[in-house]
């Protein structure tokens, strides 16, 4: 493979601390490098990329496989199959072989608002006239592709490619283009499919085993249920609940005396508890299997599948019904062979027996939130999920359409299935397309019905884009008022960050992965299975033992993805062994194993969505990890694969991490050691990595700054200014930030920072700085600080009518006089806004106009009128903006689409908001300038002064140690000092000392004179760089006042937002201050006269409204006064009349004339 | 400094010094000027900093007219670098403040224009540098408006980057203005100022761990003044006379021309200030320039809203030698109002 520039390649040298490559290596200090290295293969958005490589390249064939054949009903001889499928590179939707180029690349995608897609082209052999016929790349349908998968363009693209196709090479992709808009594919967190989970019903006391069997055909839930010390077993198909000894009788083959060892094997106090259970079979007069069934079979709800065609005979006997729902409905993931039910048997005995356990030891019941019941799914395994659904429907309507032409008595020819294929296949495209377009995933098979699961890639700032990638949506209803969930579980530690969350409702359950963190993916059971008994003397496949010598003390069961599979009596030496081999790389690195003790079972994992991170081995107290690997890897000649083979490193999954002893720091080893952390601050996130300092703040002030980072106003990406974005700011001048961190440089924040170094002075100033807010140098702002450039997108679409109609660009408007009107200054001759024109509020940038006729045929003298209404896009904000870019092209409907992107640039000004990178945020109370600013002996005159009770109550201490860390750093130079990162940053003492060095006070501190009087301040101000970042809220985009305007017209109260120049509303809250305040008048101005007060006619006589003093009721004006009423009031009462509600008023004077 | 005193004929005895301030330079050179302002008040010499700061005028690029714009940076973006390019300031009291000058919205009395055509036909990247500013037209010296280059290769700030095949054309209109209205044109880029090296005013209370005197190191200018009698007792009433300055020039100016223009632009202020009090007590408008509410007020009217600068009161009698005739008593100088000294907030 070409050697990739994706950046890390600075960061494989080791200048950290200042070292050179001829420097020695030590080992605690450098290891960090792995991460690096790690990153280059696996992390991050990767996880994405991998599931849908995996789902493209293996998952695709699977599918199509299991549904290769349909054969025909009507006509016997007919056949076709599915031998291939294969995805294509992205291509234009318009292809045709004419054109010299149809690859298209991402980037004109989002221009051009198509969707960045590939085709799915299909072998297929089928029969004629006897005859084998075999055609090749048939398109099937369009799969939309995930940016930097391996279908890609920009997969593997150097710097100087991604150049060339306008991508940004820091882009992590892992989303989708559809329609030109980005969409990401949010991990899903469940709970795992196939493992037996038990809980237990706290308010009866009950006890649950359950088990969702996911396979391709179904998915089910199935339940062992201990209830009044009866176990029964639930399933959805089942009627009502059948006691478990009917169940295991019915699996057949088994005495009394076996079920009762299978269960409860030789422990007398299971099999107490368990001896009821035969009474209850007992009780229903089941006693043999066919008895068993038939007890079943009853009790099978009924419809049984519903795809069996109505042909097959008669209905079919309980027995079989019973036999049927056994072997493929309940726990339908354990797969029968040839009628032999007893690997089911162990598997629900065991749930009985986890039943019974947990009965007895409330200890013993799982816990839903431990990470490593949870499994997170991916782009990749929802797609799948979903073009099954597809792809089983095409067939179908494939099938339908070919019976259609079977069905015709003489045919003029043979079937040919080309053309349907490809016009069939079209409903897949637009399934997909559809599917990610909104984000609802309907599988009709399996009832699933999920909203939300895609979302808009949000390119306010790359670390929005950034984590947006890693972000994981839990599957939790948000309403349930369950603690658990949302909670910080421990086995969370390294695996999901601990800070990054939103605040409010979905707290807790939006989550985010660590850095390290990487998702499994399927591995193939067969040969893990043949390693299981190859590895180790002494391990039987499970089958060929009974209950009671499957319990017996000493044996231990290993399950195979949570299924009993074999039996060994040295668990520990067959887990040793099988270590030993994944180590050698003989079995996949994602395998995972684990002893579990109280259950006497050893479990090993391949299935996919699982969570682990990579560890440093540690054997005999010593770690693997040597410096000269870390020397061959800074010579690159090792990647991180290589230590995987190697032996040095190895993936842990979270049930596997719960046998290891793992040591923080090489110092802590000991000889019980088994792992080495890499590194510890990859506990956080990528979003939370840019804290510096972290470790020494409050802990929610680092999740604030995790929501605040996503909104900084910086750079987006390096083509940010070939993109149209809907609304893009940008930063004028963005800098690196004075003290960065390991993870900043590992996810380039450095390259597209968002923010800017301010000389920060922390005491109190001239009032305006209460509550938070800062004070800024105005000689700071003239010279660009906080300066930035604010981007619209507006945009309009030619359209095609069926009448033949199409919209059209129309011309400037001219005055008698032939000037130009004023709102078309900004036009140009073609009707769109000039590019560098200033444009003001009210004037025109793109004049479209539309037929009036656009229903007509147009057929004969059904001819509307010729004339154009005009549907321009003007610009509607007050403050102005210049044109920056026209652009006209054609989508994919082939109708010119034109967008027009504006520029503002804007400086910051009294009431814009501005954060650290702790949560402290703050908006603007005052510009001072510069000569009434403090300043210190040596002239350096603050950026901004920031209120020092922010500090107290907040305690991000992380803060002062940027502020700290920052002045030492620009006064001893980069980068000796410049790392903030978590767990291994500098120690204050070498800051201070450096500070001293350089004739500073160790304490980050200095003399500063009041810049009004001249004279010094009493107390020595805290000040040096931190790093601020503007936050995208600001003044001008909010602030908003009316006098008068618009009203909605149905209530003809004024309208409401700012965008609709609406009024401000007196709420019930302030309505409740001024009643009791007894402002009457005020409230009757501000409910009434201001808003909606109308005058009314209304009769005394009939209560009823009249009509310009005359009532139409009583058919006389004698009765009529006039009143003034809120006109929702009147609206009210004319409504309820129109329901058939009589509704009279009555008036009465409320100061009667006195008589 | 004590403010409690409300009387103002014991304000202004106080503060008064009988000596006329005198300037002593210690180092000088292209890049900075370091001297010491005697025998003053300290609002005397903060006003100086704030005047060498803000008010001094210079030349910027104030207006960009651009006629092409290939590059990669908004029209904007470009036009605030080129504003932010110090220019040489030689000889600008004689321009005309464009908002004063009779021309319509330029002229060769009034500002200075430069312009920048700078097209990339190599292969590589090009930098547009302030070199390339070129300045056209008439101009009142050679080397007004002239980009200030500083750095060994003589390139100066980078304006910008160009691609090949990107152009930048454009005219720039510098005009004289002050830091007040925009930093750019502040000629100064950091102002030292420290007095009392041996805190003998208290003025500081030198917290300190174990020893004040090992973690205050002695600044520079301690061996410019005795060290306190530690047997004498402390004056409580003893005010700052001497202060250091240290400035640094922008580039603009020369850093000592940066201190005498500020004086300069100080005794101006002050000459029109005093100008327009003996015109209001004369009862006529002096050049009926002014607006006539301020005018008209006469000796009571300007009372009301009007703020004096700082300094003047107190300052005055000592400094107003330069500025000749009879400037020095003024009716202001002796109402209370204005004697006393107080800075405005």
């Amino acid at each position: 493979m070409v050697a990739i520039d994706d950046g890390f390649e600075a960061l494989l040298e080791p200048f950290y601390n200042g070292k050179k490559l001829t420097d020695p290596i030590s080992t605690p200090e450098d290891k960090y490098q792995l991460l690096p290295a790690f990153l280059k293969v696996k992390g991050l958005v990767k996880q994405h990329i991998d599931s849908y490589n995996f789902f493209i390249n293996q998952e695709l064939k699977e599918i199509v496989k299991a549904n290769r054949l349909i054969k025909s009903d009507q006509e016997e001889n007919f056949w076709l199959e599915f031998t291939d499928i294969r995805v294509g590179t992205p291509s234009r939707n318009d292809f045709s072989d004419i054109k010299t180029r149809n690859d298209v690349t991402p980037m004109e995608c989002r221009l051009r608002d198509l969707t960045y897609a590939a085709p799915v082209v299909v072998d297929i052999t089928y029969s004629r006239d006897r005859k084998k016929i075999i055609r090749k790349d048939i398109q099937l349908c369009r799969i939309p592709v995930m940016l930097k998968s391996a279908k890609c363009y920009l997969n593997g693209a150097t710097n100087a490619q991604m150049e060339i196709m306008n991508e940004c090479p820091l882009d992590p992709g892992g989303y989708f283009i559809i329609g030109g808009t980005e969409k990401v594919i949010l991990i899903q967190e469940q709970l795992s499919k196939n493992r037996v989970i038990v809980e237990a019903d706290e308010k009866t006391g009950g006890v649950s085993a359950s088990v969702t069997s996911s396979t391709h055909e179904r998915k089910s839930k199935t339940y062992v249920v201990l209830k009044k010390e009866r176990i029964m077993l639930q399933h959805n198909v089942l009627v009502e609940a059948i006691p478990i000894v009917i169940v295991l009788k019915a699996l057949g083959g088994m005495s009394d005396y076996e079920i009762l060892k299978l269960v409860a094997g030789e422990n007398a106090r299971y099999q107490d508890d368990f001896l009821i259970n035969f009474e209850e079979a007992a009780k229903a007069g089941v006693h043999t299997q066919q008895q068993a069934l038939e007890f079943i079979g009853v009790r099978v709800k009924m419809g049984g599948p519903k795809n069996k065609p109505f042909s097959m005979s008669a209905r079919r006997s309980p027995v079989e019904e019973g036999l049927d729902a056994l072997a493929n409905i309940i726990i339908a993931h354990v797969t029968i062979q040839g009628l032999d039910f007893y690997p089911k048997a162990i598997y629900i005995a065991m749930m009985v027996r986890r039943v019974l356990m947990a009965a007895q030891n409330p200890k013993l019941v799982d816990d839903r939130d431990f990470v490593g019941n949870k499994r997170l799914e991916l782009a990749g395994q929802l797609l799948s999920l979903l073009f099954e659904d597809l792809f089983k429907m095409f067939v179908n309507s494939l099938k339908g359409n070919m019976e259609h032409f079977f069905k015709k008595p003489n045919r003029t020819s043979t079937y040919d299935p080309v053309g349907p294929i490809s016009s069939q296949g079209n409903y897949i495209t637009m399934g997909l397309n559809r599917a990610i377009q909104s984000g609802n995933w309907t599988v009709k098979r399996f009832n699933m019905n999920r909203a939300g699961v895609t979302h808009v890639l949000s390119r306010l700032s790359y670390i929005a884009a950034l984590g947006m990638m890693t972000r994981i949506s839990s599957q939790f209803e948000k309403t349930r008022k369950v603690s658990g969930p949302r909670a910080l579980q421990p086995s969370q530690w390294g695996m999901l960050c601990t800070s990054d969350t939103p605040e409010g409702e979905a707290c807790g359950l939006v989550k985010n992965l660590a850095l390290m963190t990487h998702i499994t993916t399927n591995v193939e059971e067969e040969p893990v299975k043949n390693w299981i008994f190859s590895v180790d003397a002494g391990v039987e496949p499970v089958r060929k033992f009974t209950g009671a010598e499957m319990h017996s003390p000493g044996s231990y069961i290993i399950h195979l993805n949570g299924t009993p599979y074999a039996l060994t009596r040295y668990p520990k030496r067959f887990a040793r062994k099988f270590r030993t081999m994944r180590r050698r790389g003989y079995i996949s690195p994602f395998v995972s194993i684990n002893l579990n003790e109280h259950f006497a079972a050893v479990h090993i994992a391949t299935d996919e969505g699982r969570i682990c991170r990579p560890y440093i081995i540690v054997k005999n107290g010593k770690s693997k990890l040597k410096a000269e690997h870390l020397k061959l890897l800074q010579l690159g000649k090792a990647g991180f694969d290589d230590f995987l083979t190697h032996g040095v490193v190895e993936y842990l999954d979270v049930n596997e991490e719960q046998d290891t002893l793992i040591a923080l720091y090489e110092k802590d080893i000991t000889l019980s050691t088994t792992h080495l952390e890499i590194e510890p601050f990859t506990i956080l996130g990528a979003v939370a990595g840019l804290i510096p300092f972290p470790h020494h703040n409050q802990s929610p002030r680092n999740t604030y700054q995790c929501a605040m980072g996503k909104q900084a106003v910086g750079a987006i990406a390096y083509n940010q200014f070939n993109r149209i974005d809907t609304l893009l700011y940008t930063l004028v001048y963005p800098q690196r930030p004075m003290v960065i961190t390991k993870t900043i440089q590992l996810v380039h924040y450095d390259k597209l920072p968002a923010g800017q170094n301010a000389t920060v002075a922390v005491m109190s100033y001239s009032g305006y700085d209460i509550e938070d807010a800062l004070v800024l140098n105005k000689a700071s702002c003239d010279r660009g600080f906080g300066r930035c450039q604010v981007f619209r997108k507006y945009t309009a679409e030619l359209q095609k009518y069926p009448n033949g109609r199409r919209d059209r660009m129309g011309g400037r408007d001219k005055l008698d006089d032939g000037q130009i009107i004023s709102k078309h200054a900004a036009l140009d001759d073609d009707g769109l806004a000039i590019v560098g024109y200033r444009v003001q509020s009210g004037e025109t940038m793109i004049k479209k106009e539309t037929p009036l006729d656009q229903a007509s045929t147009g057929i004969g003298t059904d001819r509307g009128p010729d004339e154009f209404r005009d549907v321009s896009v003007n610009y509607r904000i007050s403050d102005p903006a210049y044109i920056d870019k026209v652009l006209i092209t054609n989508n994919e409907k082939d109708s010119a689409i034109v967008k027009v992107q504006t520029r503002q640039t804007r400086r910051p000004e009294l009431g814009d908001k501005f954060s650290s990178r702790h949560g402290q945020k703050g908006v603007v109370g005052i510009i001072v300038d510069q000569e009434d600013l403090p300043f210190s002996d040596m002239g350096v005159v603050p950026d901004i002064i920031m209120n020092p009770h922010g500090f107290p109550s907040r305690m991000t201490v992380g803060k002062l140690f940027e502020c700290l860390t920052g002045k030492a750093s620009i006064i001893h130079g980069r980068p000796e000092y410049g790392f903030g990162d978590a767990f291994r940053s500098h120690p204050a003492e070498s800051m201070g000392q450096a500070l001293i060095d350089h004739g500073f006070s160790w304490q980050g501190k200095d003399y500063f004179t009041s810049g009004i009087t001249g004279e010094p301040h009493l107390a020595y101000i805290y000040n040096g760089p931190i790093y601020y970042q503007r936050l995208k809220h600001m003044v001008q985009d909010k602030m908003h006042s009316r006098s008068r305007g618009p009203r909605a017209i149905l209530t003809r109260q004024p309208t409401e937002g700012r965008s609709r120049d609406g009024g401000l509303r007196l709420g019930e809250m302030e309505r409740d201050c001024l009643i009791a305040y007894g402002a009457s008048q005020l409230l009757l101005e501000r409910l009434m006269i201001s808003s909606d007060g109308t005058e009314v006619d209304i009769c005394q006589q009939c209560g009823l409204f009249g009509y310009k003093g005359y009532c139409q009721t009583c058919k006389s004006t004698s009765q009529v006064t006039q009143m003034t009423m809120p006109y929702a009031a009147k609206l009210l009462v004319q409504e309820l009349i129109s329901m058939n509600v009589g509704v009279r008023l009555q008036l009465e004077d409320e100061f009667p004339h006195p008589k | 400094m004590d403010y409690g005193t409300t009387n103002p004929d014991e304000v202004i005895k106080h503060a008064r010094i009988d000596k006329t301030p005198t300037v002593k330079i210690s180092h000088s050179d292209a890049l900075r000027c370091k001297f010491e302002l005697k025998d003053t008040t300290m609002d005397f010499a903060n006003t100086l900093r704030r005047v060498m700061l803000a008010e001094i005028p210079t030349i910027a690029i104030d207006l960009v007219q651009i006629e092409e714009n290939s590059s990669v940076l908004a029209d904007e973006f470009i036009a605030h670098r080129l504003g932010l390019i110090p220019l040489n300031a030689e000889g600008v009291k004689k321009l005309k403040s464009s908002r004063e000058c009779d021309c319509d919205e330029y002229c060769d009395q009034c500002s200075v224009t430069l312009t920048l055509h700078a097209k990339c036909t190599g292969e590589e990247n090009m930098q547009v540098v302030a070199r390339d500013l070129v300045p056209a037209g008439d101009r009142l010296n050679d080397h007004i408006g002239t980009p200030v280059i500083t750095d060994a290769d003589g390139q100066g700030p980078l304006i910008l980057k160009l691609r090949p095949g990107q152009e930048i054309k454009l005219t720039c209109i510098a005009k004289k203005g002050i830091a007040k209205e925009h930093a750019k044109w502040a000629p100064s880029a950091a102002i030292g100022y420290e007095y009392d090296p041996h805190n003998k005013f208290h003025h500081l209370d030198m917290w300190y761990e174990e020893n004040p005197k090992k973690e205050w190191p002695p600044s520079d200018y301690a061996t410019w003044e005795d060290p306190p009698d530690e047997t004498q007792p402390f004056q409580f009433d003893a005010e700052p006379t001497t202060f250091y300055f240290n400035v640094e020039t922008a580039g603009p100016l020369a850093p000592d021309a940066i201190a005498t223009e500020a004086m300069e632009v100080m005794m101006m202020k002050l000459a029109g200030l005093v100008n327009e009090l003996t015109a209001g007590e004369g009862g006529s408008g002096a050049n009926g320039l002014e607006s006539p509410g301020f005018g008209g007020g006469g000796g009571d009217g300007w009372q009301d809203g009007y703020t004096t600068p700082s300094g003047f009161g107190a300052g005055g009698g000592g400094n107003q030698s330069s500025w000749g005739g009879g400037g020095g008593v003024t009716p202001y100088g002796t109402t209370p109002y204005g004697g006393s000294g107080a800075p405005s907030w």
